[in-house]
């Protein structure tokens, strides 16, 4: 469905990614994991079109997207809910959300909105509420409902658990599992390897840059540099 | 200070403070949504003047006909202008001074040009509107009311757009957050055309409706750009409705300072308050009320 190929990013003099290959099948939940400036964000920017790569192919279903820009991506099927969930902050929830329908026909608009809003029931009774006066919990999913009014088959996330209390952190979970379920793909990014391959079929781990590791979920928790470097668990304590 | 004279005042003030707002809240817009300062917003204003004068007194047409044709023809110029000079800037990523130089040199180039085009002498327009009205004891040319009332409607109409309407949404969604906006397909290239040509607007209208009292002269938009970029201040960098407000507010200030002090203290008085304003609330009066 989405493949990188051969990715590399460079800000200014500075590049950023390094031949960076990745991919996301139909109905896959997968997780980018990675210390922080390592590149995650990066990634899905240059997916997204947000950031322009200065080499590789991005394609989509087999289709590169290198001539379509931002704007377009979602018309093709994609959508990204930023880091940090980037809501227009004075504009209504029922703007915001609305505003994520931009790409597609009008005529649709209706009926996505109540897809997404059977999926996330919550912002009913929020709806005329300002975004940017909500909880982080409440506004991460204003974001992902934005996301998720594009229709898109596959979903990019920065972050989606950064700032989030840990019982939102399972609710946020349990909404990604969800909308999977629905047959949206999701490319997330996390700092945390247990949560990212606890929830993703697979993974992928960043290292300044590159991808140094990548496997399903359970490979990559189980995998004695993730274990040592990111779990904190020491290989005498693991046997 | 008698009722009648006070009411002179508080109209004077609101006059010249609808105009300052037009003017302002153009410039507010623009900034609120791009973070591009146009140096040259005043130079639409000018040029907009000289159109009308050539459609309405060159080619004697109605000056209904010849105002539309204006503001179209200035709202043209203004998103050729984000196209040709500011647009290709802006994708370079150190963009903001790059930006100020390019619409200084463009406000110099429009000035210089108006100068060969036109020549140097003072022009003015007949009065739009012939009559007075008596408000308790004051008498007011009808001219004169009209730039507010005028005034008034289009800005309502500039916030009806920004406020009501799907491409208002987009600008302000735009202004707020300018890569969010484009992750979800809003091609903020074009929104920042509109910007500009709707601000060209709201200059050219200030203009046309000032016509008939001042002087149309290849000058006549430094003081309005300064006096704008005053109010964008005072209301609140980016903020269309703090901008209007500030207009107004700026317009009664310069108004009872000419009640106690010589005509020439109006702008010291209007920029000692300016700094007043800044040094107390830094941001201006309405910060946080962007577009």
């Amino acid at each position: 469905m989405l493949r990188l190929e051969g990715i590399d990013v460079h800000y200014g003099a500075t590049q950023v990614l390094w031949s960076v290959d990745m991919r996301v099948a139909e109905g896959e939940i997968v997780a980018i994991m990675g210390p922080n400036g390592s590149g995650k964000s990066t990634v899905l920017k240059a997916a997204m079109g947000l950031k322009a790569p200065s080499g590789g192919r991005v394609l989509l279903d087999g289709r590169e997207m290198q001539d379509a820009s931002a704007t377009e991506r979602p018309r093709h099927g994609m959508a990204i809910v930023l880091e940090r969930r980037r809501l227009f902050p004075r504009m209504s929830v029922h703007e915001n959300i609305v505003l994520g329908a931009y790409a597609r026909p009008a005529r649709e608009t209706k009926g996505s909105l109540e897809w997404v809003l059977g999926l996330l029931p919550d912002l009913r009774e929020h709806l005329d509420a300002t975004a940017g006066k909500l909880s982080g919990g409440q506004q991460q999913m204003v974001a992902i409902a934005r996301g998720l009014m594009a229709r898109p088959r596959v979903l990019l996330m920065d972050e989606p658990f950064l700032g989030l209390s840990p019982a939102m952190v399972k609710t946020v979970s349990a909404i990604m599992r969800t909308i999977n379920g629905e047959g949206v793909a999701i490319l997330f990014n996390e700092q945390d390897a247990k949560l990212s391959f606890a929830l993703s079929h697979r993974g992928y781990l960043l290292e300044s840059g590159r991808v140094i590791l990548s496997g399903s979920g359970q490979e990559m928790l189980d995998h004695p540099e993730v274990k040592r470097v990111y779990l904190g668990v020491r290989e005498e304590a693991a046997r | 200070m008698t009722a009648p004279l006070f009411l002179e005042m508080a109209i004077n003030g609101l006059i010249s403070g609808s105009i300052y707002a037009l003017v302002g809240s153009g410039i507010a817009l623009v900034y609120g949504t791009t973070r591009v300062l146009n140096f040259a917003h005043g130079e639409l204003l000018m040029i907009a003047g000289y159109l009308v004068l050539f459609f309405a007194v060159t080619l004697g047409w109605n000056v209904l006909l010849a105002s539309v044709v204006t503001l179209a023809l200035v709202g043209s110029i203004g998103a050729a202008i984000q196209r040709i000079t500011i647009a290709p800037l802006l994708a370079r990523e150190d963009w903001a001074f790059r930006v100020i130089a390019a619409t200084i040199g463009l406000s110099i180039f429009l000035q210089s040009g108006a100068q060969i085009v036109w020549g140097e002498q003072f022009r003015t327009l007949p009065y739009f509107f012939d009559g007075v009205v008596s408000l308790g004891g004051l008498r007011m040319p009808v001219q004169r009311l009209s730039i507010l009332v005028i005034a008034l409607l289009l800005m309502g109409l500039c916030a009806l757009v920004l406020y009501r309407t799907s491409l208002g949404r987009i600008v302000r969604a735009t202004a707020q957050d300018a890569e969010a906006a484009l992750a979800v397909g809003i091609p903020a290239g074009l929104v920042h055309t509109s910007v500009f040509a709707i601000s060209a607007v709201l200059a050219g209208a200030g203009a046309i409706l000032l016509s008939p009292i001042l002087t149309v002269n290849p000058w006549m938009g430094v003081s309005f750009l300064l006096k704008g970029f005053a109010v964008v201040i005072l209301g609140g960098l980016g903020s269309f409705g703090g901008a209007v407000a500030a207009g107004f507010l700026l317009g009664l200030i310069e108004a009872a300072s000419v009640m106690v002090l010589p005509t020439e203290w109006r702008d010291v008085v209007a920029f000692t308050f300016l700094i007043a304003v800044i040094w107390v609330r830094p941001n201006g009066l309405f910060a946080g009320r962007e577009a």
